[in-house]
């Protein structure tokens, strides 16, 4: 069972012996030596959780927007519909601006933050993307495959979300340049629009694109979670710490 | 030519002229022009300009033909707000051949174009409704031994410019929608060569046609267009943004089902599908039928018809959004994204048991493992 080796690690989290996760009390216990990385800088972090609140302000707000489920009734008034939106496009403008400096990050962050790092760029990746599979599939091996930043199936589907934010972003400026005709937004999306086939089609794609902002956080926390759960290595505080373990006797694919 | 009335408009006479020959008065005839200013983006205090330059207009020539259309835009036309003098304007004083409105017809009616055609090469102004088929070499649509398409070409080819009434002269209308049979098209896919001004509607506001007309001869061209090629005038706003009903939008009050307390109340029409949001028209402004009314205003969503494709983007028209086309069945957007969802969270949780189950057998196996002499056969 239970080696003997002293446990120079970090602590199994503490959620670890919860009975709402049977998957934490059936797990290996951390075992071998530990040290510490820290790929992900401060900007990388902070557009994280600004993303993270205004993507779950956008969603609310935007199935509200297309079919408002509570209402103002009776009494003086109200602005609801107005405020709604107000919030949704400044929920907006601020993941703009996140994305922008995501942007910036893409040429200024360390190897793990750069673009090189959002795609599977080197054969040896791709092979790792299978064996990524595989894992997940249950067919071979008992851990990940061993990468200190994202692995190939993680880099695929976090830069698959930045293409479709990047879909709801344009989408999303095209409807509200709707408003005012001739005005910066319209001038710039108009064609696009009309290449699309109209309007009806952008908003469409804007409604259908959301709901991957619902599927990916599903799965996303779900593997986080299972990650520090059967590896200990306590990714899941990295997005707060910026860091994580990683077992000190392997040599990692992308160190 | 055709309508003929008491007081024809002579070749050579002025518009002031012939009008104060029919009885016009001066002061009707201002009121008129300061509407007619209002309505392509000037102020009322325009009036005398646009006066002055109407007056002065020689009788132009208007050519209007009728492709594959059902003729409601003719219809839509003759309801103008003002027939006294838009009437005067549009049908009786300038149109040289129109066959739903002509006396003449068969070859007499064909002699008539022709010899309009001949006499005002690269002069006359040219209205077409109706699309273009162009399925079966053009044999949708023929008129006089000749299909639609070459009956445009040869029209267009004298024109000075060409006026679109209507969506089937702008991208097809219903004819065109999915899967498009008779391979309809609008007229700008064949006009090339030519400024194109389209009047879009399904049908367009009377108002807007004889708003462009008047433009054209106050200024002598058309009016600025959009990215759709639609005067600005009429076509630059969105619905929504005029709507009496916005105010219901904002604050939340919409009409949940047809003939509900919110729909006596008069309440914003957004969730029984409402496609003022997305659509660019005057009706708010213009309103129908000598300003009785307009689609809203009687209860009734938009169905966007003054955009490009609505019968198949805007549809189904009791709905916010598109279906999405299935395996032989339609699904709408939440369907999908809500199957999706909660497919990803039974996924999620057969995933983690499966994770778990794999766990308790991998430690199993190390267990026995590590007691040695004992066989592992689990």
């Amino acid at each position: 069972m239970t080696t003997s080796t002293p446990r120079h690690g970090p602590a199994p989290p503490p959620f670890a012996d919860s009975p709402l996760f049977p998957l934490g009390r059936h797990s290996a216990p951390p075992s071998g030596d530990y040290r510490w990385v820290s790929p992900w800088g401060g900007p990388l972090r902070f557009t994280h959780w600004v993303a993270f609140l205004t993507i779950t302000v956008l969603v609310i707000t935007g199935f509200f927007i297309n079919r408002p489920y509570f209402l103002t009734t009776g009494g003086p008034p109200q602005y609801l519909m107005g405020y709604i939106r107000l919030a949704h496009f400044i929920a907006a403008g601020l993941l703009v601006a996140a994305g922008l400096i995501r942007f910036y990050w893409l040429f200024a962050g360390n190897q793990f933050e750069r673009l090189p790092a959002l795609f599977p760029i080197r054969w040896r990746d791709w092979v790792n993307l299978w064996k990524q599979v595989k894992y997940y599939l249950m067919l071979e091996g008992d851990h990940g495959i061993y990468y200190i930043g994202h692995n190939p199936l993680q880099q695929l589907s976090y830069t698959f979300t930045y293409v479709i934010a990047i879909v709801m972003v344009i989408s999303g400026f095209a409807m509200y340049g709707q408003a005012s005709p001739g005005g910066l937004w319209y001038s710039l999306t108009q064609p696009m629009v009309l290449a699309v086939g109209g309007i009806q089609i952008v908003r469409l794609t804007h409604h259908l694109c959301t709901w991957w902002f619902i599927i990916f956080p599903i799965m996303h926390i779900y593997l986080v979670l299972r990650k520090d759960i059967t590896e200990h290595g306590g990714g899941l505080s990295g997005i707060f710490s910026g860091g994580h373990y990683i077992k000190a006797d392997i040599q990692y694919v992308d160190e | 030519m055709f309508f003929p009335t008491q007081f024809p408009w002579a070749k050579d006479q002025t518009l002031g002229e012939h009008l104060e020959a029919s009885g016009v008065s001066r002061r009707d005839f201002l009121e008129f022009c300061g509407q007619m200013a209002v309505l392509i983006g000037l102020t009322e205090m325009a009036a005398p300009r646009v006066a002055a330059a109407l007056e002065g207009v020689k009788r132009p020539v208007v050519i209007w033909i009728q492709l594959q259309e059902c003729t409601g835009c003719v219809e839509s036309v003759l309801r103008s707000a003002d027939p006294s003098i838009g009437e005067l304007i549009l049908n009786i004083v300038s149109l040289d051949y129109s066959h739903t409105l002509m006396a003449a017809s068969g070859t007499a009616a064909e002699d008539a174009l022709h010899a309009s055609m001949k006499a005002n090469m690269g002069e006359y102004l040219l209205v077409v409704t109706g699309s273009v088929p162009l399925a079966e070499d053009g044999m949708y649509t023929v008129i006089g031994g000749r299909t639609a398409k070459e009956i445009l070409i040869e029209a267009a080819a004298g024109a000075k410019a060409v006026i679109g009434v209507g969506a089937c002269a702008h991208w097809g209308s219903v004819q065109a929608a999915k899967p498009n049979p008779t391979g309809a098209v609008g007229i700008a896919e064949i006009i090339k060569d030519k400024p194109v001004v389209h009047l879009a509607g399904c049908p367009p506001i009377a108002e807007t046609v004889t708003a462009t007309l008047v433009h054209y001869l106050t200024f002598g061209g058309l009016p600025e267009l959009d990215g759709d090629g639609r005067p600005r005038f009429a076509y630059g706003a969105r619905i929504h943004d005029q709507c009496s009903r916005r105010a219901n939008f904002d604050a939340g009050q919409y009409v949940e089902v047809f003939d509900d307390e919110a729909a006596r109340k008069g309440w914003c029409l957004y969730k029984v599908g409402c496609k003022g949001p997305e659509t660019f028209s005057p009706c708010p402004i213009f309103m129908w039928n000598m300003k009785t009314s307009w689609p809203i205003g009687a209860g009734h969503p938009c169905i966007g018809c003054t955009e490009r494709g609505f019968w198949d983007t805007m549809t189904p028209f009791y709905d916010r959004l598109p279906n999405v086309a299935g395996i032989g069945i339609e699904r709408t957007a939440d369907t999908i994204g809500a199957a999706l969802a909660v497919g990803t969270i039974a996924g999620v949780a057969a995933h983690a048991t499966a994770t778990t189950v794999h766990q308790i057998r991998s430690r199993k196996k190390a267990a026995a493992a590590a007691e040695g002499g004992h066989d592992g056969q689990d």
